[in-house]
């Protein structure tokens, strides 16, 4: 089983599908470090100082002047009321949730990378892991190893998996290396409040509790890596079922793409809340942020993707052993 | 001789349609054996059935007495294939890609790799990226990796597609060595019918799904042996024929009769010459495969 | 060499694949098992260190100080600062505090959070409206409510007013504040002489109010307003438009007086 574990993970280097992976990261990480300092610089300007607290109470008092304004909609005054309570608190509490810094930076970056960009990313490893092999014609010469199907699928599974914590891990280690750059690489004991949970409009502080940025980081990390399988599972049997690998990487391109529109307008439609691609922004749980729609949780969506995961590897398994190749 | 590979009463349907109508046939050791037949008479999916691509409906493969469906990395150890065209990994090198194979057959040593690669005589290149590589080489690439696991039959699904005729030319002198010397059980499957002919000891011929017939090369092509008599004239010619052996018709202004023996041209000819028929010639000719084929299949033809 | 990359990079992919695990451990351990009992509250770090020397400026109010109607968003606020930078040198900080929509008991709230006390004990010009929207409720006020009512709502607004300067006084008490009194909308209208007659009346009654403090002044707009209301307004015929906030802006910048690093 290592043996063709690393025959996949040869195949996947040698095509440079890592490499290319990372370079985006480093692209798009620069791009975003870039943007936010400029943020900064901005704010900076328009309040005319440094003072966190100053700059958070003008959020807080910005977002309460657009709660105030007509003309928005429902969802989106519950999401900023919810933000609004959220901001108060760390207020309240003298904690700054932005303080500058390289892990500040990687856990804003992890944040907004979970629902498109990283699925992206491990679905660009995951679309050819089977396709390719039934696209270029090796399908034939694998299976006709004496070696069990499922072990083959098996490997490449795993090869999939590895790959995958290796983009999480590229995203991880960019973020932090670019960043700091500019931001400075300080800031892991950060202490951070989690455990906000909300109830309908109102957010519920009672389970709110600190943890230091760097636990913080790994459970996000961990999520991220946990939805980033779930989205690579489904990669990997539409590529079990599917032998173009272009229209793998299109319909898991529609089906992402959906979700991150669907979950901005979808609370009235109540069922939507089952379909993968609007669970996927896990780490919104851990920070407290409105879910697309009433009654999700973290473990309700965790249980949500979980089920596709396993249901995907269940056909692809039956469907790659029980297969006629032609 | 030892049997190798055995194929017993195989079908294969395909929703309500019977592709394959009942295949038997077995492969002796050191033997070529030929696979011929039109597109879509199912060569290429009995091919795919012997090497467990496809799961037979029903029938049985056993190779080396090994069930295939039932013992099925037991009975694939024993076989080494190309399937259609030699589809290696292109951005990796023709050495990687042995060792890729080689790692998923148990007993492979690097030895053994420098060794195929040597029997291919590859040895220049086998550094080199497979994308670089001629159709040729990828051919025999294909070769060695059906050699690495040291199989007793080998079985080519169009070995010579796509070559140059000295390609051409030094495969099949390949592939028979392969037979002769490491008394391999090769099954070949081409639709050159020239090529079965030069290479192959014994051809099945198949057709929509079925083997009409199974015989020596040789034997195939005695019973369709055919004498051409060049005469005049004609007509006197033909009476007397018909009444000496079975006459099939005229081609090029000569009489075509069949070959029985050369005691029977001998006697013809004495009658022809008692009658005063002027004989110029009598030939016997061995038909090519491809007169037979249209004979056996009823003027199916054949790409 | 292919070989030893391709074995490291397995390496550190299964480092991380087990990396990860443990933040799913750490997830759902953190996430689903927290025992709520064991809450620490952060104990806050008051760290009232000022951290500018120079010129503080905090803007508390409604829409009128927020800028609604000016199409530059600035409102006159934003003039008064401009105003300044053109006359000092002096590093400024600016924030906005000002809420639309927002009644004098609304204010009273806001300067009781800890954070807006902060800020204002840093201020050293504090500029605010406050009890347009007490006196019009977006304008239906002044149609039909008898005298008797508006004499009862001025009464409830002055108390307010004295609790909110009281607030800005407890907490800062050499800071300048500009109050920014009344102007009427409504004054080209039918009833103009009726409306103006009430807005009058409150302005002159927040004006008592202010002289009750220390350096809390009471800036007129009405007059501004007085003459070609409609010019000055905004399409709503109630908030400013830029013109109107400019002369707003205009009116308080003259009255600030700078003391230090005046050019």
């Amino acid at each position: 089983m290592i043996n063709l574990v690393y025959n996949e993970m040869l195949k996947i280097v040698r095509k440079k599908r890592l490499f290319i992976i990372a370079a985006i990261v480093a692209v798009l990480v620069s791009l975003f470090t870039y943007a936010q300092l400029k943020q900064i610089e901005t704010i900076r300007e328009r309040i005319g100082t440094t003072d966190w607290r100053t700059q958070l109470q003008q959020q807080i008092i910005d977002t309460q002047n657009r709660l105030n304004s007509t003309g928005i909609s429902e969802e989106w005054k519950k999401f900023l009321k919810i933000r609004l309570q959220q901001q108060q608190y760390y207020l309240d509490n003298d904690i700054n949730p932005m303080a500058p810094g390289a892990p500040t930076f990687m856990r804003m970056f992890i944040e907004n990378s979970i629902e498109l960009f990283l699925p992206l990313l491990v679905m660009v490893i995951a679309a050819d892991l089977v396709s390719s092999e039934a696209s270029g014609g090796t399908i034939k010469l694998l299976l006709t190893r004496p070696v069990k199907r499922w072990k083959i699928l098996m490997s490449k599974y795993i090869a999939m998996i590895l790959s995958t914590s290796f983009i999480v891990f590229s995203v991880a280690i960019l973020s932090y290396a670019i960043s700091g750059i500019v931001f400075g690489y300080g800031g892991w004991n950060l202490p951070l409040l989690t455990g906000f949970s909300i109830q309908g409009e109102e957010l519920n502080t009672a389970a709110v509790h600190l943890i230091p940025q760097w636990k913080y980081l790994l459970i996000e990390f961990g999520l991220a890596f946990f939805v980033s399988l779930v989205v690579g599972t489904l990669t990997f049997m539409l590529s079990v079922l599917i032998r173009s690998t272009a229209a793998v990487m299109g319909i898991m391109l529609a089906a992402l793409i959906s979700g991150a529109i669907l979950s901005s307008m979808v609370s009235s439609w109540e069922s939507a809340k089952y379909l993968f691609m609007v669970n996927l922004r896990l780490t919104s749980y851990i920070s407290g942020m409105a879910p697309p729609i009433d009654g999700m949780t973290l473990s309700f969506s965790m249980m949500v993707l979980a089920t596709w995961a396993l249901v995907a590897l269940i056909v692809s398994f039956y469907v790659f052993t029980k297969r006629d190749v032609y | 001789m030892e049997e190798t590979l055995v194929v017993q009463n195989v079908r294969k349907n395909i929703g309500k349609k019977e592709i394959i109508k009942g295949l038997s046939f077995s492969l002796k050791k050191g033997e070529v054996f030929g696979f011929l037949g039109p597109n879509g008479a199912g060569k290429t999916t009995t091919i795919r059935m012997l090497v467990g691509l496809i799961r037979p409906t029903s029938g049985t493969i056993s190779i080396c007495g090994y069930n295939l469906q039932k013992q099925f990395t037991k009975a694939i150890q024993h076989i080494g294939c190309i399937v259609e065209n030699p589809e290696l990994y292109p951005y990796l090198s023709g050495w990687e890609n042995l060792e890729h194979f080689a790692r998923m057959v148990p007993g492979v040593t690097m030895h053994r790799i420098q060794e195929v690669v040597e029997l291919v005589g590859l040895q220049n290149r086998i550094y080199d990226l497979v994308r670089t590589y001629s159709l040729g080489m990828r051919q025999r690439l294909g070769i060695a990796q059906a050699l690495l696991g040291k199989p007793t039959v080998l079985i080519l699904d169009e070995p010579t597609n796509g070559l140059d005729p000295v390609g051409i030319r030094e495969m099949r002198q390949f592939i028979r060595s392969l037979a002769e010397q490491e008394q391999l059980s090769v099954l070949v499957s081409s639709h050159l019918l020239s090529e079965i002919q030069l290479m192959c000891d014994r051809v099945a011929i198949m057709s929509k799904g079925e083997i009409i017939r199974i015989d020596t090369v040789e034997h195939l092509l005695q019973e369709q042996a055919r004498t051409y008599w060049n005469v005049v004239p004609i007509n006197t010619a033909k009476e007397i024929l018909i009444n000496e052996t079975t006459v099939i018709g005229e081609k090029d202004g000569a009489i075509v009769t069949i070959y029985e023996s050369n005691e029977t041209i001998a006697r013809c000819n004495a009658r022809l010459i008692e009658a005063g028929v002027l004989v110029s010639g009598i030939e016997r000719k061995l038909p090519t495969l491809e007169d037979l084929f249209i004979e056996l299949t009823g003027g199916e033809t054949i790409d | 060499m292919s070989k030893r990359i391709i074995t490291m990079i397995v390496s550190i992919c299964t480092a991380t694949t087990l990396l990860w695990t443990v933040g799913l451990i750490i997830t759902i351990q953190d996430q689903f098992f927290y025992e709520a009992s064991s809450i620490k509250q952060p104990k806050p770090t008051t760290s009232n260190i000022k951290q500018n020397n120079g010129l503080s400026i905090v803007a508390l109010g409604d829409s009128l100080t927020r800028g609604t109607g000016d199409e530059t968003g600035k409102g006159y606020v934003g003039y008064v600062v401009d105003d300044l930078k053109k006359r000092t040198n002096q590093h400024m900080q600016f924030t906005n505090l000002a809420i639309k929509g927002q009644r004098s008991p609304q204010l009273i709230n806001q300067l009781k959070q800890k954070e807006v006390q902060r800020q204002l004990k840093e201020a050293d010009i504090i500029l605010m409206t406050i009890g347009g929207n007490d006196l019009f409720r977006g304008g239906e006020a002044l149609r039909d409510l008898s005298h008797a009512q508006i004499e009862k709502e001025k009464k409830k607004f002055v108390e307010q007013l004295h609790t909110i300067f009281q607030l800005i006084r407890t907490v800062n008490d050499d800071a300048t504040v500009f109050y920014i009194a009344l102007y009427n909308p409504f004054n080209d209208l039918g009833n103009g002489k009726e409306t103006s007659a009430i807005v009058r009346s409150w302005n002159y009654a927040a004006s008592e109010v202010a002289a009750d403090y220390k350096s809390i002044i009471c800036v007129p707009t009405y007059d501004l307003f007085e003459l070609q209301v409609n010019d000055y307004l905004y399409t709503d015929k109630f908030h400013p438009n830029k013109e109107g906030y400019k002369r707003i802006g205009e009116r308080v910048a003259s009255l600030i007086t700078l003391t230090k690093g005046e050019k």
